[in-house]
């Protein structure tokens, strides 16, 4: 019992860093149709800016400020350089543009942080134990600030007036432009989104499971997994997957076999795309974001 | 028209991707030197194959800088017999496949005369046939024996997993412990090494009764140790490269798990000690002396060609060298005596390498032989420890050493 509880919440806190990361391609695709594959790097690039600037003697709160502002920088860029311009995007296209940034990310970090995966110092060192069960603050501090980014986007698509706006874009395009909708700048925002959720769950993660320049890869992917067990196009479903990816790939690894932990993701995926290419929470195309 | 737009962003960003590509291609090749035309007095070529981006990083970015510090030193005696010295370095991205690329190149493109590497038992591995049917001499910087097992030109510097596992069992027997719970790398390095702990313990009852594996670049081990803590053995071993290795410690120490815990021989870095931060307290590891260099009793044979060697990276780098920057010294050493001795021909320096005696190195004292290739015995390694974040001689070094 012990077992499974300790496996149950490794697993939550991994998944929920993987929420954060789908929450990340919702925001992007939903809006444009845009599969962002660089929002791994999102993440990737907020650890490494907020170990290099903690590592540099700035107080970690003051650190992961600047590298969630630098990767909303970073993503506000790219779409204005790499997505803007393109007229007629398609989800095809987008995914050879974005591959495209995800690769030049990759080498620019590689050559400002050298190659060496590295972990920020959590704000709050320690564990403490719970009937058994070890528990690291980091991982609360993981969940809580999930849980918290994930009801703001949340409570952003569903009460605010730019949120609504976002919404209108991913439903009716036409409609949406005919009503006075800047998609222009609901591309925009969605970028800034996705860079800040992305950049929140780097920093999270980083103490723990650490930071490379290749982490982007393995958390966008995990993170992809995530969204489209939730249907690509929901904010709630891409945090259910994501938590029930974490969970599934810890018990996995726990029950079964350590060597199956990474497959446990395109296992998912595979049976989602076939049986359910809705999503596995999704109720076919309404109640987008 | 519209088209321009979009054909200006690719390109764009496919220059940029390139570009970058380029600079990450010259930064890791940078060793390289002029690399003119070589003709029939040009230099002598020595390539090497290195983990230096990647999992394997830890270990082929200091080997990379213990290669560069000791060619330029060549550089400035004026090369062997007057005749220049070029250090060809290649990075494998830490895959297999690169590592086979690169060695192809090396060979086929650069010719070199001689290669160095790769950093971790997979790639070494994946070198190994191209440097036999090219019959081109290979020194390894990796740990598993099967690199060498039954090879005509491939030799090794790193200790054997055999004779780390043998000093293990040493320790393991000297306190009285008779069950192993294992979690290791699932690559190269870590393959075989149930086996045999297996067969090297049952002289002394000792055996191995769960085993874990994890991915070099995995990240989280609550799985692999809630199995071994249920596993209840009387010592656990963690057999893996930082950060795996530093990463599963820290797991270890926060699930609680009361028996004691060994690493292996992968782990002697700083990266280490920084990844695994208060954790690594107390476990004790089989390394090479470098790591203790500063403790190393006077009449240690290895006490000076260490000392020098510390002082010279040292005040090159701002940082001491890692026992890997130590496989890569001992590479070059015995690749340059070599070449030295019996200049470039190759089926002569293969004769000669096999023949060393008694070479004192970094990682111990090389004596091979046709059926040894790797030159080491336990003797190489003396158990260390930590203690305050630092590496720390065991006071008490069993019956092996």
């Amino acid at each position: 019992m012990t077992d499974l509880l300790q496996l149950l919440f490794a697993g939550l806190s991994q998944g929920a860093v993987y929420a954060l990361i789908a929450i990340g391609f919702v925001a992007i695709f939903t809006v444009s149709g845009v599969i962002n594959l660089a929002q791994g790097e999102f993440a990737a690039l907020a650890g490494l800016v907020a170990i290099s600037a903690a590592g540099g003697g700035m107080l970690l709160p003051a650190a992961a400020v600047l590298a969630v502002s630098t990767v909303a920088i970073v993503a506000v860029v790219m779409e204005r350089l790499v997505i803007f311009p393109v007229r007629g995007m398609t989800t095809l296209v987008s995914l050879i543009l974005t591959l495209g940034v995800s690769t030049g990310l990759k080498a620019l970090m590689l050559l400002i942080y050298g190659p060496d995966a590295k972990g920020l110092e959590p704000l709050f060192p320690g564990a403490f134990d719970l009937a058994g069960v070890s528990i690291r603050y980091q991982e609360l501090l993981i969940l809580a600030v999930a849980g918290v980014v994930a009801l703001a986007v949340y409570w952003f698509y569903e009460k605010t007036l730019a949120g609504k706006s976002l919404r209108a874009c991913a439903e009716q395009p036409v409609a949406a432009r005919l009503v006075g909708i800047s998609l222009s700048r609901a591309s925009l925002l969605s970028f800034l989104i996705a860079g800040c959720v992305g950049a929140i769950g780097g920093v999270l993660a980083s103490p723990i499971y650490f930071t490379g320049w290749e982490s982007g890869l393995t958390l966008g992917l995990k993170g992809f997994v995530a969204a489209t067990l939730g249907g690509l196009v929901s904010v709630r479903g891409a945090v259910l997957g994501g938590l029930l990816l974490g969970v599934l790939e810890n018990l996995t690894a726990g029950y079964i076999s350590t060597g199956l932990r990474d497959a446990v993701a395109f296992f998912l995926l595979i049976v989602v795309l076939v049986a359910r290419p809705s999503g596995i929470f999704g109720r076919h195309a309404e109640a987008r974001v | 028209m519209r088209r321009t737009a979009p054909a200006r962003a690719a390109a764009l960003l496919a220059a940029l991707t390139l570009g970058l590509a380029a600079c990450a291609e010259s930064e890791s090749g940078g060793g390289g030197g002029g690399g003119g035309a070589a003709d029939e007095s040009g230099p002598i070529k020595i390539g090497a194959v290195l983990d230096i981006t990647g999992a394997g990083a830890s270990l082929g970015v200091p080997e990379r800088q213990a290669l560069e510090l000791l060619a330029s030193q060549l550089q400035e005696e004026g090369g062997i017999d007057g005749r220049e010295v070029e250090l060809i370095i290649e990075d494998n991205q830490s895959t297999e496949d690169g590592a086979a690329k690169a060695i192809n190149k090396l060979v086929n493109e650069d010719e070199v005369d001689l290669v160095l590497g790769a950093s971790r038992t997979g790639p070494s591995l994946a070198m190994r046939p191209v440097a036999e049917s090219n019959q081109i001499p290979m020194i390894s910087l990796a740990a598993n024996q099967a690199i060498v097992d039954g090879s005509e030109w491939v030799f090794k510097t790193a200790q054997n997993d055999r004779v780390v596992i043998e000093r293990m069992i040493d320790y393991m027997a000297d306190q009285g412990h008779t069950t192993i719970g294992l979690a290791r790398d699932a690559s190269g390095f870590g393959e075989g090494v149930q086996e045999m702990f297996d067969e090297i313990g049952a002289a002394e009852g000792i055996s191995v009764v769960a085993a874990e594996k994890f991915a070099p670049d995995a990240t989280d081990f609550t799985a692999q140790m809630v199995n071994l803590r249920n596993a209840a053995a009387d010592i656990n071993v963690i057999w893996g490269i930082p950060p795996a290795a530093g990463l599963a410690q820290q797991a270890y120490v926060q699930l609680g798990i009361a028996a004691p815990v060994m690493q292996s021989h992968g782990i002697g870095n700083q990266v280490f000690l920084d990844t695994a931060g208060d954790s690594a307290e107390g476990l004790v590891a089989p390394l090479g002396r470098l790591v203790v260099a500063d403790q190393l009793p006077e009449d240690d044979p290895q006490a000076d060609v260490i000392n020098e060697f510390v002082e010279a990276y040292t005040a090159e780098y701002d940082q001491g060298p890692s026992t890997f920057a130590g496989h890569a010294y001992d590479g070059w050493q015995l690749a340059i005596d070599a070449l030295r001795e019996v200049g470039t021909d190759k089926q002569a320096v293969r004769d000669h390498l096999e023949g060393l005696e008694d070479v004192v190195g970094i990682s111990g004292t090389f004596t091979m032989s046709p059926d040894d290739h790797s030159g080491l015995t336990k003797e190489a390694l003396v158990l260390v420890t930590v203690e305050n974040g630092a590496w720390k001689l065991l006071p008490d070094q069993g019956t092996g050493g």
